[in-house]
């Protein structure tokens, strides 16, 4: 036995030092740059980036590109502990726009794409450059944005009498009254996902104040206690009371409540347009995709939740800046044309009008072609402690635990 | 008399019999969910049939979890890497407690309160400073990357089960083999160290536990494909923006099963290693 | 050569191994957290010393709220001590006695120590689901449906509902230690005392317990000490909420350290958890000593 023990963990042993030194199997005229994304095998994107990788390698003989995805949640740890160490970077990297991709650029991590940019500038417009550049310098590459948008179950309207989505608020409110006296639940929310409450908080304030009041918020340069506010808090927190919202969602994550609203359990599902796909490939009740109604009526009803948020930036490190940038430029072009056309999300760049797409991706583009103003999430926009702080604000919202005018007192206060 | 104390004797011996199946239920109860929920759709799987046998038995999912990625790979990855841990734990820790329990030097005490410190540590606050380490020991992306802070942090675990079995072996052996002209690599070599076989149970299962299912380090230290181990497969089976659960089951499944293959043929092993090495404690 | 110094040399090299480990992988990286936590610092950007602000902070900040997150781990500690390790040494206690089917109650206890956390958590998600969940769906089939709860979503029965699953998983883990100590009581203390006519209680409160004293001093410092460092199951089952509600220290580091990019603050936090879990495992030796 101890024998056979030992002679088994030799081999093992060996085996595995053979593993770990395994050598770089590739020619020396060749570049490998490597690309850090969440775009794991199940995810949407993932064979858009797959093809878009073969395509630039295959335009770019001698270049591969090493694709390495990780999972949303760990991603994030593990972009921070590389960039908080400088070691080990890619060549190449996914982020979000503003707060997130902003403190690697304040570390002087990221190179800036500026001017090759200019290259570009005819395909990708430079209003969908504004979250990715920093005292005027542009530092990523975006590829697709995302508005939120108020998914609702048409069949389910039918039943108390709507055949569209109510245009006011009053309506609204009208509506929600009418499904829950028939049983239904009017919205589907995670409660246990600040984020998911914050698709619902945001609307509701930009509807009130305005995107140039709200960018001002974020900004600091004006104080969160405006009357605007506190009105959209007010009727956030008269949703929940008035159980507008699932009660259980309290202890429910996202997938769940997605799968609820897929599963026709409540009439509006609102969240990013990256819910397109899904739900229009596997809702089996007609679906319709729109805004949610202003608060005030001098507020344009396409003032939108949203904008460009997911990117590519390069990193200062790599060993190839210049390929790298070619590349992150060509891979969000495609990106940028993939997810469009498989209906997975918006457009950066400038789109194929001949694209056939599905009637919920069409909504979602019509919406951003209407949009007076589009403010992107709160929880992108600001930096990552203040986010969070945000996001905890949300909650106490939701929970009823803040009054409205605590709400805003409270954020003018821990902002900073 | 007699009968009725027969009588409660019994009534209580049922009530003891009732309380351990219900618990053993409860214990079983993960594993039945956890396979039959790895042949369900999510409708299923979300509200529609919780816990009872999958209505269409979705074979589909365990194809699906075979074909992500390259979940063979990932699997002798985490062998590779659960077992070059083991090693390299039991022999760290057998060698430190030798040094601290049967040679005589002063501070052999304090050093082993100093590695008692490794149970309290965190293992998320180290992420970032073991990263820069790592990174400058150009071990960044290979096995090592996983192997040696997982051996480090089982090895607090390893001295205090090695203390234990060692405190069982009678220093007349030691003298003994001093006399025969042993020196003291020796006798570790010759005495002590084949005395330890039963630690090798009890430290392997806690050690395997600790980095057979770990997640964080094993997301940021490695990158390549080639060097991925299985939590980080199961988990690139969700998405950003949806997940299906199904073939999520199904590699859990996959990862999870040979672990109680293994400890079903070795649990009598276990417990009798647990028996040996916990008299001194 | 002389043998002091030779034998100096081969203790160090015996113990060479695993200080080098030991050193490099856990003391080195908290030397350094030691030294972020004196800094306001990013986690990228250049650290500024700003001397004990963060500590201060940590213990006055009304949103940090460390109290509650401490309250909460030495609530589950204590949960832990009265109520997990008391079923375990029962369940190590019957175990020990003959019994049918013995071996396969050994084995199957100890499986839950087996599943991965990922399995356990979703599986309790599931259990405490507030529409199809196992819990409710039994409550309202016993009529019992004023009962029902949103149990993890529900301040007041959040923190409970987290607990039970931590509790549960490791009962096997403490009984396989616990049995494994009462096999180690010599069968001729127990026979005499059986002979005196002791009951099965009396052997076990008289002899048997203060017998393993020493294991139960270990599972006591895992207990404690795992408590404290609770992590994995809350972060599946609330991650820290409703509303922190279900905040322990672990959790409020990891946002603090990669979520809120405050890298100094989370590093204080895993040095204030370091002190206390050594703190405990010292008294808690100085106890079971004392009794001695």
């Amino acid at each position: 036995m101890k024998k056979r023990l030992a002679l088994l963990m030799a081999l093992v042993m060996m085996f595995s030092l053979c593993c770990f030194s395994a050598p770089a199997a590739f020619a020396d005229d060749e570049v490998t740059l490597t690309l850090w994304s969440i775009a794991t095998e199940s995810d949407s994107s993932h064979q858009a980036f797959v093809d878009g990788i073969a395509a630039f390698e295959a335009e770019h003989p001698g270049v591969k590109i090493e694709h390495v995805t990780t999972e949303n949640e760990a991603y994030k740890t593990k972009i921070k502990a590389a960039m908080s160490s400088g070691e080990g970077l890619p060549d190449i990297f996914f982020t979000w726009g503003m707060g997130f991709l902003g403190e690697f650029v304040n570390a002087g991590r990221v190179y800036c794409v500026d001017d090759d940019y200019a290259n570009y500038a005819d395909e990708l417009p430079e209003a969908m450059t504004v979250n990715v550049r920093y005292d005027g310098k542009m530092y990523g590459v975006p590829y697709t944005m995302s508005l939120v948008t108020l998914y609702a179950n048409m069949d389910l309207l039918a039943q108390v009498g709507y055949d569209d989505i109510p245009a006011t608020y009053e309506d609204m409110i009208d509506c929600c009254e009418a499904l829950k006296a028939a049983g239904i639940i009017p919205f589907g929310v995670s409660g246990k996902e600040l984020w998911c409450l914050s698709e619902y908080v945001e609307p509701l304030v930009i509807k009130s104040v305005g995107g140039q009041a709200l960018r001002d918020m974020y900004n600091g340069e004006a104080s969160w206690n405006n009357e605007g506010v506190v009105k959209a808090i007010e009727a956030f927190e008269g949703m929940v009371e008035n159980e507008y919202f699932d009660p259980s969602a309290a202890a429910l994550g996202n997938d769940e409540v997605k799968n609820n609203f897929i599963a026709g359990k409540y009439a509006f599902y609102q969240n990013g347009s990256w819910n397109n796909k899904d739900i229009g490939e596997q809702a089996q009740f007609n679906v319709k995709a729109g805004t949610f109604p202003v608060l005030d009526d001098s507020i344009p009803l396409y003032s939108m939740i949203g904008g460009p948020n997911n990117t590519l930036a390069v990193t200062e490190s790599s060993q190839n800046k210049e390929l790298a940038v070619e590349a992150a430029f060509f891979l969000a072009k495609f990106m940028s044309d993939a997810d469009y056309k498989s209906g997975a999300n918006l457009p950066c760049w400038a789109a194929d009008p001949d694209a056939e797409v599905n009637d919920l991706i069409q909504a979602a583009a019509d919406m951003a072609s209407k949009a007076e103003d589009m403010v992107l999430f709160g929880d992108n926009f600001l930096s990552a402690d203040a986010a969070n702080t945000y996001l905890d604000y949300i909650g106490l919202a939701y929970a009823g635990d803040v009054t409205p005018t605590e709400y805003v007192e409270g954020l003018d206060a821990d902002l900073g | 008399m007699n009968n009725s104390l027969s009588g409660t004797r019994n009534w209580r011996k049922i009530v003891v019999y009732v309380i351990l199946i219900l618990w053993a239920l409860i214990s079983l109860f993960p594993v039945y969910w956890m396979l039959t929920f790895s042949l369900k759709t999510n409708s299923e799987i979300f509200g529609e049939n919780v816990v009872g046998l999958p209505r269409e038995w979705v074979w589909e999912n365990y194809k699906r979890a075979l074909h992500t990625g390259n979940m063979p790979r990932y699997f002798l990855n985490s062998l590779i890497v659960a077992i070059t841990t083991i090693v390299i734990t039991l022999a760290a820790s057998v060698m430190a407690t030798y040094a601290m329990t049967r040679l005589h030097w002063k501070g052999r005490k304090r050093m082993n309160s100093f590695f008692m410190l490794g149970l309290t540590i965190p293992i998320h606050a180290s992420i970032v400073p073991l990263y820069t380490t790592l990174a400058k020991l150009k071990l960044l992306d290979t096995l090592w990357a996983l192997i040696i802070p997982y051996s480090a942090f089982s090895l607090a675990m390893g001295i205090l089960v090695c203390t234990g079995f060692m405190g069982d072996i009678p220093y007349d052996l030691d003298e003994a083999a001093f006399l025969d002209g042993c020196g003291v690599w020796g006798t570790f070599f010759r005495v002590i160290a084949p005395l330890m076989t039963p630690a090798v149970a009890t430290v392997g299962i806690y050690t395997f536990l600790q980095c057979w299912n770990e997640l964080m380090f094993a997301n940021v230290f490695v990158n390549s494909d080639k060097w991925r181990t299985l939590p980080v497969g199961v988990q690139s089976l969700s998405g950003q923006y949806t997940t299906d659960w199904g073939p999520i089951g199904a590699a859990l499944s996959i990862a999870t099963i040979p672990t109680l293959i293994v400890y079903i043929f070795l649990s009598k092993k276990i417990q009798d290693s647990f028996i040996a090495g916990a008299v001194k404690g | 050569m002389n043998k002091p110094f030779r034998y100096k040399v081969n203790i160090f090299l015996f113990l060479l191994p695993a200080l080098l480990l030991f050193v490099g992988v856990l003391i080195a990286p908290i030397i350094m957290s030691t030294v972020y936590s004196f800094t306001e610092w990013n986690g990228f950007t250049t650290p500024e010393f700003i001397g004990f602000k963060n500590y201060v902070e940590l213990f006055t900040s009304r949103s940090i709220n460390i109290q509650r997150a401490l309250k909460n781990a030495f609530l589950l500690a204590i949960l832990s001590c009265c109520i997990q390790l008391p079923f375990a040494l029962w369940l190590a206690l019957r175990l020990s006695r003959p019994i049918k089917g013995k071996t396969a109650f050994l084995s199957i206890f100890f499986l839950p120590v087996l599943i991965s956390t990922v399995v356990i958590g979703q599986l309790w998600l599931k259990i405490y689901n507030p529409d199809y969940g196992v819990l409710n769906v039994f409550l309202r089939s016993i009529g019992l449906d004023n009962l029902t709860r949103i149990w993890l979503g529900d301040k007041k029965t959040a923190l409970g509902a987290a607990f039970v699953p931590i509790l549960w998983q490791y009962v096997g883990y403490h009984m396989l230690l616990m049995y494994a100590g009462i096999k180690g009581v010599p069968v001729e203390l127990t026979e005499a005392a059986m002979l005196d006519g002791c009951t099965q209680a009396q052997v076990s409160r008289y002899i048997i317990i203060p017998y393993i004293r020493p294991i139960l001093r270990v599972s006591v410092i895992f207990a404690i000490t795992g408590s404290l460092k609770s992590f994995d199951l809350i972060y599946v089952l609330t991650n820290g909420g409703p509303n922190h509600a279900t905040e322990v220290p672990s959790t409020l580091m990891i946002s603090m350290l990669f979520l809120r990019n405050r890298y100094g603050m989370g590093s204080t936090i895993a040095v204030m958890l370091i002190i206390l879990c050594f703190a405990f495992a010292l008294l808690i030796n100085m106890l079971f000593k004392e009794e001695k």
